[in-house]
């Protein structure tokens, strides 16, 4: 498709232009404009300001970098953990198998919000906000995996029990060679999960700031600023808070682009 | 294809119908005459002698009657069920007239010994009863009734303030405790569904009848819905659904004005306080050096004169807050120390109180004598925008003087766990709500030995020279006969921790409430309930 | 296997399922910080009540053990034990909730996949769907929950149902589109088409099939995604369901409820994973 790389050349001026807007002279994405919260567009602050007088570009170019990175990777490493484990689990012996799903299950049904708490309680309160920025979505990474590797092991028995596989036993594949098909007929399932993580993980970093883990202030995180679009009255001060939600689907829409394998 | 066609035409057909199905649930449709409000949860008990909570504490006001009522807008202690009542002049014999005909809610009538056996109760140590540590020694305290309308109380020591514990203590039927079902207040309890809403209807045989000889209340009822989202309680405010809103936050408090200006009231600074502190426990696991700095006076003075409360009330609270020196709120007339000398904003005066004490800057970092990097961090709970705003802008604040601070808000059982128990923290910014304008209610903050002396609560005996002086002072006040005598004595207490600087109060949030054009009656109050103190005399302009 | 066999595994797998959640779910809430303490320590008024409570529940919790056998002794009396938090039974407190989070999400399960299906068979099929398709479901991702519900709020319209059923309908919808993309353009569907078989025949007897053991991981995923959007759903609708008594649950360390709801979560799962690989009706066309 033609769409592809004309996607990835966008993604790429975008991270560029996000860089650029945080490298130009005077670009603090933690200054206090005490003077003017809540400003409109103007020609110090090009998307205004935020509650507490922030420039906004600077803090979405920031955000953008930071979360983007982050959430990519966590929900690149959450895929990767799931497609492993439900090929595992589909593929090895009952013995392994039903305990992992076993697992799976539980997993999915257990209340992570006090591992959180736990996480917390074992950091330093003093924790850089980069570095808890960083645990955060190792965090994520490593609970999101168990709902997606259901749903591999589902598509990977039914390819266990396909025809083709019958075939390729039949001709005297190994296993190992077997594994190497199947991966590809996997991506139909693993690409959505990963494009849905993605995106995901973003707002969960910021809810996770409840708990005291997350981006903390005053690194900007974009999750935090989808999550002030839940306070109606903030929405009725300024037409500049859904800026950050309209560049989250424009790089989204970009990324799924690219993505496509089809 | 025809078959996707037929699968989304029926899926559009119950989108269309989705929106008609109301996103707004109301709990019942409201009854003619009813009042409605919201609590922001279900209420713990509706047994008013046990009532631990504060929704519980707004269902006890509502429907429990009293001997003596605490006026939440002129602040002076009323007679209610008591038509007289005296102190003696040792303070230790309090004698109540009760009214002629006096009936609860269940038409039976209301004797001296109803309401001789409702103050034994809660004096009971069985009873578990919040208010009877009022009493000091509940334990001592004898109640007697030498006829049917007089009731009178010996206790064993003065009480300063003791009228307004009565307001707390509801009169009734002896022996038989009715979980607010029958009262002898304007209201009583009729019906209660978990989780959606307390129903409460109109007593007819309440005593009071208005100037015109109108019995009171008004109102036929009182329903309070359970709702804890203020997007949807502001939404059905709109919409008539509920007649006031207290305890506005102050960005909705700004949606409602620019919505409807007629309904918000900004009625100015209230009694509560915004707080920040340090950690002061010897035995808190963190580092000495910075025990040595929390405990360092020129430290904390220096903190709290870099901090902008102007800033901090016009960002944070969007205006709607005043800078706060002292613990006592202006709105608190009697006991504010209008001649305090606290530290104000003064980031050059911070530097150099810094510098005396041995801190030096390191390029933009600033260090104490021995080197040890100026950084810690301020603890606040999750959920509450103007805290971590604050947090945020005192942040910026204090990176001027060259300290590195990180802001971690945690939802409140993991905070109080550190601050109470474990004490692992290092600043904290909270508020305090003060429901009584007598400092006295403030003991236990301020004596060392309390627990809830928060800067260092595992104190059994004062530490320092100032810290024993406020406990001498607050002791003072707590036995003065004198009314001047109190307020010197907390004149004193308000200068000693404006010098000290224990807690660095940094506002006065304002009472922001909005009240329904529909609603006849309403007399704001700085005192909670704001809005509803005076129940009985509200009621709905008929309907056009 | 046997059809009674295949019961008892999966009524082994189950009751395994259950215990080990109870277990797990207690560890956490125990050993979370903030499980002996108390927002109103804070609050002078209210301290002596507080702290007798945390006292009592200190000595209740001693032991692990002890605790555990505590919470089943609780169920096999029939009441799952006593709120912390309102001394009331839990199952008083959760029964007229199941009721309402169920219908919830049976309702918002339903919409979702109608839409969802409804529009990835629109979208795929045709040479060369435009990827523009992709935005609506984007847009529906890229917006909290919470978010969502607060524009429902602001624009007075939809519900709870329309906002779970969206969000879910956005996470469909990207995996069914994929799935029918693949199948639509596999080699004999190809030729069918070719040949002239219409539109619906092609669908019906070769592409639904082709995804049906998917449409199976899309049910046990969907009832993952509904069970942790009801909670913020919840919450902001006001909604009087579980999610909404679990957030507090979990805010108040109420852990007799918070265990409660955990193994009604549990059997979702098992029950969301149990759903057969092929339909039978796709069968034979």
């Amino acid at each position: 498709m033609k769409l592809r790389p004309s996607a990835a050349w966008l993604l790429a001026v975008t991270i560029l232009a996000a860089a650029i807007v945080l490298a130009r002279p005077g670009a603090s994405y933690s200054h206090q404009d005490r003077a003017e919260p809540l400003a409109a567009a103007s020609t110090l602050h090009p998307a205004g300001t935020d509650a507490l007088g922030r420039d906004r570009l600077t803090r979405v170019a920031a955000a953008l970098l930071l979360s983007l990175v982050g959430a990519t990777a966590a929900a690149a490493v959450t895929t990767l953990a799931a497609a492993g484990v439900g090929t595992l689990a589909a593929f090895a012996p009952a013995s392994i198998g039903w305990p992992a799903m076993l697992l799976c299950d539980v997993f999915l049904a257990l209340p992570w919000m006090f591992l959180l708490l736990m996480v917390r309680s074992a950091l330093p309160l003093t924790t850089s906000p980069a570095n808890s920025a960083a645990i955060t979505f190792l965090v994520l990474a490593a609970l999101g995996w168990p709902a997606c590797a259901r749903a591999v092991y589902r598509g990977a028995l039914s390819l266990k029990r396909s025809a083709w596989m019958l075939h390729a036993h039949a001709a005297g594949l190994r296993g190992r060679q077997i594994v190497r098909y199947v991966l590809p007929n996997l991506i139909p399932l693993l690409l959505p999960q990963f494009l849905i993580c993605v995106p995901t993980f973003v707002i969960a970093e910021a809810n996770l700031g409840a708990l005291g883990l997350g981006i903390g202030e005053p690194l900007p995180s974009w999750g935090g600023m989808l999550l002030e679009l839940d306070n109606s009255a903030m929405l009725l001060q300024t037409r500049w808070v859904y800026f950050p939600v309209a560049l989250l689907i424009a790089v989204l829409l970009l990324l799924e682009a690219v993505a496509v394998e089809a | 294809m025809r078959n996707s066609i037929r699968l989304c035409a029926f899926a559009l057909a119950i989108l269309a119908a989705a929106p008609a199905k109301t996103c707004l649930a109301q709990a019942a449709p409201r009854m003619p005459g009813e009042l409605a409000w919201t609590i922001g949860y279900d209420p713990k008990t509706f047994d008013p002698a046990i009532v631990d909570d504060q929704e519980s504490e707004q269902v006890r006001y509502l429907t429990a009657g009293v001997l003596l009522r605490f006026n939440r807008l002129t602040q002076k202690v009323e007679p209610e069920l008591a038509e007289t009542w005296s102190v003696s002049a040792n303070g230790r014999t309090l004698t109540f007239r009760l009214r002629l005909g006096l009936q609860f809610s269940d038409g039976s009538s209301l004797t001296a010994r109803d309401a001789a056996w409702s103050i034994r109760r809660v004096l009971l140590p069985s009873t578990h009863a919040p208010v009877a540590e009022e009493f000091v020694s509940p334990g001592e305290v004898t109640v007697e009734t030498p006829d049917a309308r007089t009731v009178i109380v010996h206790l064993p020591k003065r009480v300063v303030g003791i009228g307004k514990v009565f307001d707390e203590i509801a009169i009734e039927p002896a022996g038989r405790p009715s979980q607010g079902r029958i009262t002898s207040g304007p209201f009583f309890v009729s019906d209660y569904h978990r989780s959606l809403y307390v129903r409460l209807r109109r007593n007819p045989h309440f005593y009071a009848r208005d100037a015109a000889g109108v019995e009171l209340p008004y109102a036929s009822g009182v329903r309070l819905d359970v709702l804890e989202n203020p997007e949807q309680e502001i939404r059905l405010f709109l919409r008539g659904a509920y007649d006031v809103i207290d305890d506005l936050p102050p960005d909705y408090f700004e949606l409602l004005r620019r919505k409807d200006p007629s309904t918000v009231r900004d009625l100015g600074p209230s009694l509560n306080t915004e707080q920040m502190w340090f950690n002061q426990a010897p035995d808190a696991p963190i580092p000495a050096w910075e025990k040595a700095w929390f405990r360092n006076r020129a430290f904390r003075i220096a903190v709290s004169q870099a901090v902008h409360r102007a800033d901090l009330a016009r960002i944070a609270y969007e205006g709607h807050a005043t800078p706060a020196y002292s613990f006592i709120s202006p709105a608190n007339s009697i006991w504010y120390n209008r001649s305090l000398s606290a530290p104000h904003t003064d980031v050059a005066a911070a530097k150099a109180e810094l510098a005396a004490a041995g801190f030096h800057l390191s390029g933009s970092v600033l260090e104490d004598a021995a080197g040890h990097t100026v950084k810690f961090s301020i603890l606040t709970n999750a959920g509450n925008a103007a805290r971590l705003k604050m947090a945020t802008l005192i942040q910026q604040d204090l990176a001027a003087l060259g300290m590195q601070v990180t802001v971690v808000t945690m939802d409140f059982p993991a905070l109080v766990e550190r601050l109470m128990h474990t004490q692992d923290y290092e600043a904290c910014l909270l508020g305090l709500e003060n429901v009584d304008p007598d400092p006295n209610t403030m003991m236990n903050i301020w004596l060392s030995s309390s627990p809830n002396h928060q800067w260092d609560p595992s104190e059994k005996e004062p530490a320092t020279a100032w810290e024993a002086e406020i406990d001498r002072l607050m002791n003072e006040q707590a036995g003065a006969l004198m009314s001047s005598e109190r307020k010197q004595a907390v004149d004193r207490v308000q200068q000693i921790v404006a010098d000290q600087q224990p807690f660095i109060y940094l506002v006065y949030p304002n009472v922001l409430v909005a009240v329904s054009p529909r609603l006849q009656g309403v007399q704001p109050a700085v005192l909670e309930p704001a809005l509803t103190w005076n129940v009985e005399d509200l009621r709905l302009r008929e309907a056009r | 296997m046997t059809a009674g066999a295949a019961v008892l595994q999966w009524l082994g797998r189950t009751i395994a399922i259950v215990l080990l959640v109870m277990a797990g779910s207690t560890v956490l809430v125990r050993f979370a910080p903030g499980y002996l303490s108390d927002a109103r320590e804070m609050d002078a008024r209210y301290a002596d009540a507080a702290h007798a409570e945390l006292s009592q529940e200190a000595a209740r919790s001693r032991s692990l053990p002890h605790m555990l056998s505590a919470e089943i002794s609780g169920w096999a009396r029939g009441d799952a034990g006593i709120s912390r938090e309102y001394g009331v039974p839990v199952s008083a407190l959760i029964l007229p909730r199941l009721a309402v989070t169920g219908g919830l999400l049976l309702r918002s399960i339903l919409l979702a996949w109608t839409l969802a299906l409804s529009a990835s068979l629109l979208t795929t099929a045709g040479r060369n769907p435009s990827p523009f398709w992709q935005t609506p479901a984007t847009l529906l991702l890229a917006i909290p929950t919470a978010a969502m519900a607060t524009l429902c709020l602001l624009a007075n319209s939809g519900g709870p149902v329309l906002v779970m059923a969206l969000l879910l309908a956005a996470r469909d919808f990207k995996f069914l589109h994929r799935a029918l993309r693949t199948a639509w353009l596999d080699p004999h569907v190809l030729q069918a088409r070719a040949q002239g078989l219409r539109a619906r025949q092609v669908l019906r007897a070769h592409v639904l099939p082709a995804i049906a053991p998917q449409l199976a991981a899309l049910a046990s995923l969907s009832i993952m995604t509904a069970l942790s959007a009801i909670v913020p759903v919840e919450v902001i609708f006001d909604v009087p369901g579980l999610g909404q008594l679990a957030w507090n649950a979990a805010l108040n360390r109420d852990l007799p409820v918070l265990l409660a709801v955990t193994m009604i979560m549990a059997l979702a799962v098992v029950i969301g994973g149990m759903t057969p690989d092929r339909p039978p009706e796709w069968k034979s066309v």
